[in-house]
Parts: C-alpha cells; sequence; structure tokens
C-alpha cells in the first residue's frame, strides 16, 4: 500500500514505534493498554498475542490508511475512532442474527454442515454456535432480536415428539398424522381427546425447554472464543412472542437467568432485553403481562433484563404487527439499526458498520465561559467547529466504509456464506461485499453533552431549562447533520449516544491534562455518558427521565436511560415496576435500572451490605462481599444528597436492621 | 417538632416508590435500636414551614411517587404535630397514601379513639407497628426488622375491628 499518511516521515522514528509497541506488550509494561478491554485478559499469552495484533493494526492504520484530518482529530482528542484496529482491514461492526432463517435451513461452519435441529435442545445449542460462528467474522456485537419467535418452533417439534410418546404410554391411541396437522401445545382439541398424554408432553417439553435455555447462558457465559480469550458478546431480545411455545422460551430464558450460574452468581452474558409492547405485555389483560411482570422480576435480582420501548415514536414508526422482525431490538450496548433508506426496515440481516464518537466536552472548553476567557459562551465559534469535526467524523466513516466494501465476501466467511448479512449467500467467495453493506448504519456518536454544557454556559443541562434548551438544540444540529448527509451520500447515516464509559474516561484524562481540573467539567475521572443527566447531580428519577426522554427521539442510531436506585430492589417490586413503566410511558425508547446487589460469601445472604452483614454480621475485611455493580463505569448515584454522608449511613443503618 | 432525616425518593421504606421523613424523638428504647441518638427529641432539625414548604413542594412535582412514609425516631409521640402537617400535605396535593412506622402496636394506639395518636393513626394506610426485639430480629423482612413487627392495613382493620394484615400489590 502506498504511503497515503506518512506523518511520520523518518523511518527509524517509526522503527522506534514499533519497537517499543511490542516491547510494552512483551513485558506487560504498559497496563493501560493492556487492561484496555475489561473484558480481555491482557496479561494471559492468548491476550498478550492478540494485543500484538490489535496494536500493531493500529498504529498501521494510523499511518498508512486513515485520512489525515482523521488522525489529527484523534491526537486533538476530539474524534474517537471505535475499533481502531479492524479499520485497515475492514471488519464491520456488529449484526442481528436472522436465527430463524439458519435454524431452518441448517448451516455451514466452515468446518461441517449443521442440519436443522429438531428439539429444543439441539436448537438452543446451535443459537450458542452461531453466536460464536458469526462473532468471529466481525468485531462488534451478535444480537438476536427475536429469539422467542425464532425458537419456538423447536419448542412445538418437541413437544410434538412428546405428545406421541405419551400416547404410547398412556395408550390413548394414535395420531393419524394425515390430517391431524400441526401438533402444538394451543391444541385443545388434542388436549381435549389425551388428555394425559397432553399433561405429560406439556411437563416434559417444559423441563426440556428449561434445561436448554440454562445451558444456552452456560454456554454463552463460558465459550471463551472471541480474539485472546473474549467471550462473545451476544444479546438476546424476547417479550412479544405470544403462542405458549414462545411464552415458554420467554419463561425459561427468565427462570435460567434468575437462578444463576454454578453457584447462582449472576450471568453477564448474555445482555438480555425484554421488547414491551402495549397491547402484548403491559396490562394485566394482556396475554403476556406475567412475562413482563416476570422479567421486572429478573432485572431486579440479575440486572438484566433491559426493556426495550416497541411503542416510543420511532419505533412504532416501522413496526408491522405480525412481522415480529420489524420490531425493534438492540444490540446490548443500545445499537438501532431498524430503518434503512434501501428499504430493509426491519433488523435482522443487517447492523452497524462502525462508528466515530465526538468529544463535546474540549469543544464546550474552547469556546465555552468555564475558562474565563470571556462572559458569554462562543456558540459562533463552536459550532462552527463542531461542523468542521463532525465533517471529520464523517469523512473517516466514509472512507472506512469504502474499505469495507472491498473486502471479498470469503474474509467475512461465516457472515457473507450463510446470509446471516441479509444477500451475503448470493456472493461469490471471491467477490467483494461492496454496494449489500450499504443496509447498514454509519453513525456519529458524542459524549459529555452536560460537562460540555458546564462548560459553555456554567451549568448543565438538568439545572437550568434555558441550558437545557440549548442543550436539545445541539444535539437536534447533530441529527439534522446525519440526516442531511444520509440524503447526500445516500447513506444511512445516523445519531448515536455512544455508551462507551471507557472511552469516556480516555477522553477527560487529556483534557484534564491539557485544561487542568475543572469543577463540573475535567474534574471526575469520567464524562458524561452521551446525554445523561450526570449521575452525581441530585435529581428525582421522574425529572431524569422527562429530561432524558426528549433526546432518545434524535438519537436514531440508539440511545439509552438509566436510572439509580440506592436499595433492595428485589424487596419493593411495585417500585420496580413503577419506574419501568413511567420511562416507557415518557417514550425512552431503551430502558434499564441500575442498583446494588451485595452477596455475602460467608451465609449467601443477598441485598445491600454495608461493611457488616446484615444476617451474619461478618466484616467485610473478614469475608468477601462480592458488589455486583451494572458495569458502566459509574459509581452508583446517589440523588439524595441533602444530609451529609455520616448522617445518611446512619439513618439507613438504622432503617435496615431496625423499624 | 425535628426531623432528623429525609429522602425524596426511597424504595426502603414501603411499597413503591416513596418519599420519607424521619421524626426525631422516642421514648421505646429498645435493646438493640441502631440509631438511638434519634430518641433526642432535639436531634436533627427542627422542622420549619420553609422545610415543610420545600417537601410539600418535592411530593407534589414527582409523578413517580406511590406516597409518602413517616418514619423515626416514632412519630407518634408528637402525633398532633404529624396529624397537621398530613393536612396541610393533603390540602395541597390531594389524596395521597401515608405509611407509618411505630413502637407503639396497632392495639396500644387504638385503645383511646380520643386521643391525638388515635386521629394520627386513622390519617394514614399502612402502619408498621411494635417495638423492634433484638431476638426477632431478621434482615430478610420486607420493610421491617423484626419478625414480632406487622405491616397493617389500617383502613381496613379500622372497619373490621381488629388487625387486618396490608398485602403487597406484586409478589415476587
Ligand atoms: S421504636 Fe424504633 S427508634 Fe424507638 S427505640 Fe425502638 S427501635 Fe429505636
Amino acid at each position: 500500500m502506498a504511503l497515503l499518511n506518512p506523518i511520520y516521515t523518518d523511518r527509524e522514528v517509526m522503527l522506534d514505534e514499533v519497537i517499543t509497541l511490542g516491547e510494552e506488550i512483551v513485558e506487560s509494561r504498559n497496563l493501560e493498554v493492556l487492561r484496555e478491554n475489561a473484558n480481555l485478559n491482557g496479561e494471559s499469552f492468548s491476550g498478550k498475542m492478540s494485543k500484538f495484533g490489535s496494536e500493531y493494526a493500529k498504529w498501521y492504520a494510523e499511518h498508512f490508511v486513515m485520512p489525515k484530518r482523521l488522525v489529527q482529530s484523534i491526537k486533538d482528542n476530539i474524534v474517537y475512532v471505535h475499533d481502531l484496529d479492524q479499520y485497515a482491514i475492514g471488519t464491520t461492526n456488529c449484526i442481528f442474527i436472522p436465527f430463524d432463517k439458519l435454524l431452518r435451513e441448517g448451516f455451514n461452519t466452515g468446518n461441517g454442515s449443521v442440519r436443522p435441529p429438531n428439539s429444543i435442545m439441539t436448537a438452543m445449542a446451535l443459537v450458542a454456535i452461531i453466536f460464536q460462528s458469526q462473532q468471529n467474522s466481525q468485531y462488534g456485537g451478535v444480537s438476536a432480536n427475536k429469539i422467542d419467535f425464532d425458537l419456538a418452533p423447536y419448542v412445538r417439534k418437541t413437544f410434538s415428539k412428546n405428545l406421541i410418546k405419551g400416547l404410547e404410554y398412556f395408550e390413548e391411541g394414535d395420531l393419524d398424522s394425515t390430517n391431524v396437522g400441526e401438533i402444538s401445545m394451543s391444541r385443545s382439541d388434542l388436549q381435549e381427546l389425551y388428555p394425559k398424554a397432553f399433561k405429560f408432553a406439556t411437563k416434559e417439553t417444559k423441563s426440556e425447554t428449561l434445561q436448554a435455555a440454562e445451558s444456552l447462558i452456560h454456554n454463552l457465559n463460558t465459550m471463551s472464543s472471541r480474539a485472546g480469550g473474549q467471550i462473545p458478546f451476544t444479546s438476546i431480545n424476547y417479550g412479544t412472542d405470544t403462542s405458549p411455545e414462545g411464552q415458554l422460551v420467554i419463561d425459561s430464558l427468565l427462570t435460567a437467568t434468575m437462578r444463576g450460574l454454578g453457584n447462582g452468581e449472576t450471568p453477564i452474558f448474555p445482555i438480555q432485553i425484554f421488547k414491551c409492547k402495549q397491547g402484548v405485555n403491559q396490562a394485566p389483560d394482556e396475554p403476556n403481562y406475567s412475562l413482563f411482570l416476570k422479567a421486572a422480576e429478573c432485572s431486579a435480582k440479575r440486572l438484566y433484563p433491559n426493556f426495550a420501548n416497541l411503542d416510543a415514536p420511532l419505533n412504532l414508526m416501522y413496526y408491522k404487527a405480525g412481522d415480529p422482525d420489524t420490531e425493534f431490538a438492540t444490540m446490548g450496548c443500545r445499537t438501532r439499526v431498524l430503518s434503512d433508506r434501501f428499504g430493509r426496515n426491519h433488523l435482522s440481516g443487517k447492523g452497524n458498520l462502525s462508528f466515530n464518537t465526538m468529544n463535546l466536552v474540549k469543544l464546550g472548553l474552547e469556546h465555552g465561559i468555564v475558562l474565563g476567557q470571556r462572559k458569554v459562551a462562543d456558540e459562533r465559534g463552536f459550532y462552527r467547529e463542531l461542523d468542521l469535526y463532525l465533517d471529520i467524523a464523517l469523512e473517516g466513516l466514509l472512507h472506512r466504509f469504502n474499505i469495507q466494501k472491498a473486502q471479498k465476501a470469503k474474509a467475512s466467511d461465516f457472515m457473507m456464506r450463510e446470509g446471516v448479512w441479509e444477500g451475503g449467500e448470493h456472493l461469490h467467495p471471491e467477490e467483494p461485499v461492496g454496494d449489500l453493506l450499504k443496509h447498514g448504519s454509519l453513525s456519529i456518536g458524542f459524549i459529555g453533552l452536560a460537562e460540555c454544557m458546564k462548560a459553555m454556559y456554567g451549568k448543565h443541562h438538568g439545572e437550568d431549562s434555558n441550558v437545557y434548551n440549548k442543550a436539545y438544540e445541539l444535539i437536534s444540529y447533530m441529527r439534522n447533520y446525519c440526516d442531511r448527509q444520509s440524503e447526500r451520500h445516500n447513506l444511512n447515516i445516523t445519531l448515536f449516544a455512544t455508551p462507551a464509559e471507557g472511552l469516556s474516561g480516555k477522553f477527560t484524562k487529556r483534557d484534564k491534562a491539557t485544561y487542568g481540573a475543572i469543577a463540573g467539567v475535567t474534574d471526575r475521572e469520567y464524562y458524561t455518558n452521551s446525554f445523561h443527566i450526570p449521575v452525581y447531580y441530585s435529581i428525582s428519577a421522574a425529572k431524569k427521565i422527562e429530561l432524558e426522554s426528549a433526546f432518545h427521539g434524535l438519537c436514531n442510531a440508539g440511545a439509552i436511560s438509566y436510572i439509580e436506585l440506592n436499595g433492595n430492589a428485589r424487596s419493593n417490586p411495585a417500585a420496580f415496576l413503577q419506574i419501568i413503566q413511567y420511562a416507557l410511558s415518557q417514550q425512552v425508547s431503551y430502558f434499564s435500572i441500575n442498583h446494588p446487589i451485595d452477596r455475602c460469601s460467608a451465609c449467601g445472604f443477598e441485598g445491600i451490605i454495608g461493611a457488616t452483614c446484615p444476617s451474619c454480621n461478618s466484616h467485610e475485611n473478614d469475608v468477601h462481599i462480592r458488589r455486583l455493580r451494572r458495569v458502566t463505569g459509574y459509581l452508583t448515584g446517589d440523588y439524595q444528597t441533602r444530609f451529609n454522608a455520616a448522617k445518611q449511613a446512619e439513618v439507613r443503618d438504622r432503617l435496615k436492621h431496625n423499624t | 417538632m425535628n426531623i432528623c432525616g429525609y429522602y425524596p425518593e426511597s424504595i426502603n421504606e414501603g411499597e413503591g416508590l416513596r418519599a420519607s421523613i424521619f421524626i426525631s424523638g422516642c421514648r421505646h428504647f429498645c435493646k438493640g435500636c441502631f440509631s438511638p441518638a434519634t430518641w433526642n427529641f432535639n436531634y436533627g432539625d427542627p422542622f420549619t414551614k420553609e422545610r415543610e414548604a420545600e417537601i410539600i413542594d418535592d411530593i407534589k412535582n414527582n409523578p413517580l411517587l406511590s406516597g409518602l412514609t413517616i418514619l423515626g425516631g416514632d412519630p407518634f409521640f408528637s402525633a398532633a404535630e404529624v396529624s397537621a402537617f398530613i393536612d396541610r400535605l393533603r390540602q395541597q396535593v390531594g389524596p395521597i397514601s401515608i405509611w407509618i412506622y411505630s413502637g407503639y402496636t396497632f392495639e396500644e394506639i387504638t385503645e383511646n379513639p380520643e386521643s391525638p395518636e388515635y386521629e394520627l393513626l386513622r390519617r394514614c394506610q399502612v402502619l408498621v407497628d411494635g417495638r423492634f426485639v433484638e431476638e426477632l430480629r431478621d434482615p430478610s423482612l420486607r420493610y421491617c426488622g423484626s419478625s414480632n413487627q406487622r405491616l397493617i392495613d389500617i383502613t381496613q382493620s379500622l372497619i373490621l375491628g381488629k388487625v387486618s394484615i396490608w398485602q403487597p400489590t406484586f409478589s415476587f
């Protein structure tokens, strides 16, 4: 390849850099690099091996591949290119897998072909294998957007087998296979004719489905098959299939999740998302309401599932009753790829291609009042620079898209050959994937709206309604930019509320080095996630939801809102449900509740544990207290700051143990 | 009257998301009480009109709240004042569910229907009653500390003339 970007012309300098890169990895010198990804053990052999690859790949991309302006904007700490190590080779980001198709038709992993499954047990085992195979064709998340619908047919098969077996056992008769029609759990006629066999088949099917679900969740937490021994980033969405078989899939997944792993630990994967839809699972008289309650219970115990809102306007737009593939679902982190300007307004068979994130805080610092250089924020200057960097971020996405398009189908073998990416099955292995990728999305993300506002105007958007309007204007402006560029380039260019908390720390560290610790801006370890109201800011749950909800409509590449609950959520289901349904009613597109879960290793007590376990009085210095928090990079926020910490602790302690 | 704690939103003191106010002062002196400091009626800060207005405002502006919980100390030692506060709160926010905690039992409070304690009780919906008994302490209990304590549906109990236990809306 030609020297596209010879920033360092001096070969010796480059050689030095490459050697240092290698040495740091071999000697585990730069822990920051080795521990960049919490999912990967960077000090293990396989972790180091993969670091060699990825660090050099980044270096190579920056020196020889990427547009010069993009490299400069990374150095300026304004734009961040996610998964830079994949840039040069043209890998794509994430995907929703058409499990229905793959299971129905069977598939080939490259080493052998797999027949369509005949039972739920095998089907769920294959789900894990498909996730794993697909994970090696891309770098981001792999998601099942409607696993209940995808797996229901195999519950039916299992039931059918069991019913036939039951008929034999109980000698209740024979099914005339020529005119019996499809055997299913909803056939009340069969239930009347063969009550014993039907009961037997139902019971057997339930237990097999639960076992299958348990092994699926175990599998997804143990198969370290991804580069450097990582576990695939799996997500499963469910909640709307109202057939008895679909309901059983949902119910079993929830039960298995609540039971937890081997020692009852909370499973980290898959990320689970319950899809909420009025008329289906939101009111007591709706068919899947009890499953919604169970999902809330599971979430109160295990932090998952999160809740997707199919009735939020931006999701409802594309919803077609009877076509579950048009139901909004997400890659657990929040990606949204529902709409497609080329007509594939459904989920499975496509995904996000790549995204670049903007550091809004730095632009705010440069043009705001907080550094004391001006009395009034320089909005014109801010927007001028914003435009410039949006252009650079986009240029990067388009440039990368061209590299991705040029890749041969065989490079993402499983994904294309098996048609996991819709249409890939029609390509010759040597053919470039080309235009097929245009159905995916290219996204511009952002981070630190709160700190940006603070830097610009002295207050963030949770503190002041004028600033809130400014914040909303800014994000609308970015969305308009994406919409305009979509038209101009005839591609799906979308706005993303970036989830990367790791990244937020990186931006912050460098800005802090440049500007010092500025109160409310650079004085913490991290920048606030996307458009969120800072977790440390005292605000009611309802208000936080209301303020954030408007932004969900703008972020068509995905967004999530969280509420932090301080207390034992599992003992107060009413509160949990109330908050979820309030968020849904406010048109939040994707929602979850964070709450602390502690577990005493001495007695197994689970709940909130201070320094000593309320159950057995063990002290944290003597026994291990496992403190589970959602990995957002944030501590559990305390929105009740009117009393000092000591006083709070005092009242709270008294509460926990006393009247 | 002093208050020694206030949470605008909490999930620990009753069903749903609730505001909680802690009233200073208690003469039950239960063995094992984790916060004997609250026995003192002068503990905490005076419940001024301004503070009261702030709290009423918070409650009025929070569409997510299921109600208010009043704890202590023991609010029944300041029964008349607490009743007056509840009346002013209801005037401004309309009907609102109130949970109240006491070291007294339901039977003790209802002994004399002329008393300010009875007046306070009939203004509330759920009573968590009884003193804290160290030997009966059980951290797995929902909303209370020892197993002698009961969650009582006040309205039902007053109609029936005997204790009727409150039932949670959801039971997971
Ligand atoms: S009633 Fe409550 S506050 Fe009063 S002494 Fe007993 S435990 Fe302590």
